[in-house]
Formats: C-alpha cells, structure tokens, sequence
C-alpha cells in the first residue's frame, strides 16, 4: 500500500508535506499529554507489531499482493492522534531501511494510512460498539485499510494529470483514475477483511490481557 | 528514346534512398546485457509491469517496456556510469533505483541478501522500542495503568 519514491509529483507531494509536519507537530502535542508511563511499553509493542506486519507481504488473486497493517487496532487503543504518530514512525523506518514506501511520498503515506485510516477505524468503532462490537472492530479494520487504499488511489490516479510532458507523457506515476481505483480498490477490499478479523481477534486477546479498559 | 534514359537514370539514382527509410532492416549480434529481477519480498515474480531505465541525468527514457513474466528486465548499457530503473504496476507498487554497471555491462554492488532484509526488520523493531524507551523519558507518571482505552 505504500506509495514508492518517483511516482508523486513535487505538486502533490510538498503539499502533503507541508500539511503532515503541521499535524505531526500537533500530534506529538496530544501523544504527550495522552500518554503515561505505563501506557508506552504498550505502544511499543502494537507498533513494533504493526512493522512487522506490514513487512509480511500475502499474495493475492491477479497477481497482485498486499499487508495487514494493525493501524486499525492502534487506532481504536491509543486514540487517532496516537496512532498518526506510531504509524508516521512505522512508515519512516521502512522508507529508510527498505525502501518500501518512499521518503518524498513519506507525508502523503503518513496522512493516508496514519491519519485518515486511524480516523476512519476509530470513528466507525465507536459508531457501530452500540449495535455489535465484534462487527464494530471488523468494520473498523476494513475501513482502515480501504480509506487509505481509496485516498491513495486517487492520489495516483491524478498523478498523469498533475505533471505530464508538453506531448502529454506522464512525468510520474502514468496510470490514470480509471486504473488505478479498480487495480488498488479491488485487492485492499479483500485485504480488509482479513484485517478486521485480525483486529477482533487482536482486540479479544489485548482485553483477556488486561491491555483495554472499557471507559 | 534518350529523355526516357535519362529519366530512368535519374530515377534509379534517387529512388533507393526513400525505399530504404520504409525497408526495415535487422542485424542479429551477440552483447553482453544486464539482467535485472524485481521480485516482492515473498519472492513472487514482479511480472509483465512497466519499467522505464534512464541514463543519469537524463530525462529521456533510454529503454521502456514491460518486465518479462518473470519479472526481469534485460538491457545493454552504452555506457559505464549510473543507470536509473522506474517501475510501476497499475495498482501502485514498483520502485525507483540506481545501479553502476561498466562499459560492458558488468554490474557493480548487485544483489540484496535474504539475511539482510531479516537484519533490517530487527533493526527496525529495536529501533522503534528505543524511540518509545527515550519517549517514556518525558512521560507522565501514575494515572490508570491500562491508558489503553476505546
């Protein structure tokens, strides 16, 4: 899911810079203020695990492959803000030690996946509790995933828009939006369900361990 | 009789310059490539995706096409210096990456290690327990002990 170096033109992608330091800078704000001493050895662990996991890549139908991320889990644990941060880290790391997403498209991953996938997860969790919890935290981790799937589409898929030569040929990322929502959509739709039944199986075993308290 | 001649002189001399700008022709010859393998981490074939290999510092494409089926991309250098490859598949993965051949194309600084990769996940969870240790330098201390909450 994440977007190399070379496919997001400077248009797109300073932009997302210049919006991500400013929630970044806020979000260390809100991590420091939400966060106790107890709290962090936690957090470690669910965002070492969210590494790990987006390292695990599973083949999928058509060719393609994919990861489960945990952003859903951290996000509904730690609160959206919290999560931005630990996932912006997560990105950050891969980006310098593998190559996997790259650092000009470092903001643009980072508000995708970190923000508006923890928002979409939180948000839809705490929504849909009342009716089902179990089908809360499913929903919650498919909508973490295709949130930022769509967003990321739609940023590729304008890149041939965005930046192309005098004779029209694409400078970026050269597949349009016609492309690109069905070839990232269709995937991630299937993704999403295995990272909902991995963020109800993760949440029922963090709530045996003590590690959730029901406000 | 002798205009004729001449015209067909004429003709004979001009003619084969424009026949051969539409006669393809072909040579087949032996070369030294670089071969180049794109492959996802579990080691599934990066197959049949657009790739675009550029000299340094230019913008022009020296050579595009699609990867083979099983993902390798093969290319004669002509030249010694740094090549750039850009790759993409429609549903957002690829990556952009540099390498040094020679001038016959032999490659220097190759293949990544499969114990690499496993060295750099360690790097990367010690790396981030050591920035959540230094973290809980400027945490708040006391408060519930379980601040993990829906």
């Amino acid at each position: 899911m994440h977007i190399p170096d070379g496919f997001i033109a400077p248009q797109m992608y300073l932009p997302a810079y210049g919006a991500a330091i400013g929630l970044w800078a806020y979000g260390l704000r809100r991590l420091r203020t939400a966060l106790r001493e107890e709290t962090i050895p936690r957090l470690a662990v669910l965002t070492a695990f969210c590494f790990v996991l987006m390292m695990v890549m599973l083949p999928l139908p058509g060719g393609t492959s994919a990861h489960a991320t945990g952003i859903a889990l951290l996000a509904i644990l730690f609160g959206v803000w919290t999560a931005f941060i630990s996932v912006s880290l997560v990105l950050l790391l891969q980006a310098l030690l593998f190559g996997a997403g790259g650092v000009t498209a470092l903001a643009l991953n980072a508000l995708a996946m970190g923000l508006v996938g923890s928002a979409a997860a939180r948000y839809s969790y705490l929504l849909l509790r009342r009716v089902h919890e179990g089908f809360g935290l499913v929903v919650a981790g498919w909508l973490s995933v295709n949130a930022a799937a769509l967003l990321m589409a739609l940023a590729l898929g304008s890149q041939p828009l965005l930046a192309h030569a005098e004779d029209g040929q694409p400078l970026f990322f050269p597949f349009g939006l016609s492309i690109t929502l069905p070839a990232v959509m269709i995937p991630h739709a299937l993704v999403g369900i295995g990272e909902g039944v991995l963020t109800l199986l993760m949440f029922r075993l963090l709530s045996q361990r003590g590690w959730v308290s029901q406000p | 009789m002798r205009s004729c001649l001449v015209v067909a002189l004429v003709l004979c001399a001009w003619l084969p310059g424009p026949v051969r700008a539409h006669d393809l022709q072909h040579s087949i010859d032996e070369a030294t490539a670089v071969s180049v393998r794109l492959f996802f981490a579990d080691g599934r074939d990066f197959g049949l995706e657009s790739y675009e290999i550029y000299r340094a510092g230019e913008e022009m494409p020296f050579q595009v096409g699609r990867t083979d089926v099983r993902g390798r991309v093969v290319f004669l250098p002509d030249r010694a210096g740094t090549w750039r490859i850009k790759l993409f598949s429609q549903d957002g993965h690829g990556g952009d990456f540099s390498f040094i051949t020679g001038a016959r194309g032999d490659v220097q600084g190759g293949s990544k290690s499969f114990l690499e990769r496993h060295l750099r996940i360690i790097a990367g969870v010690s790396l981030i327990f050591g920035v959540f240790g230094l973290i809980s330098l400027f945490a708040r201390r006391g408060g519930e002990a379980g601040d993990a909450h829906p």
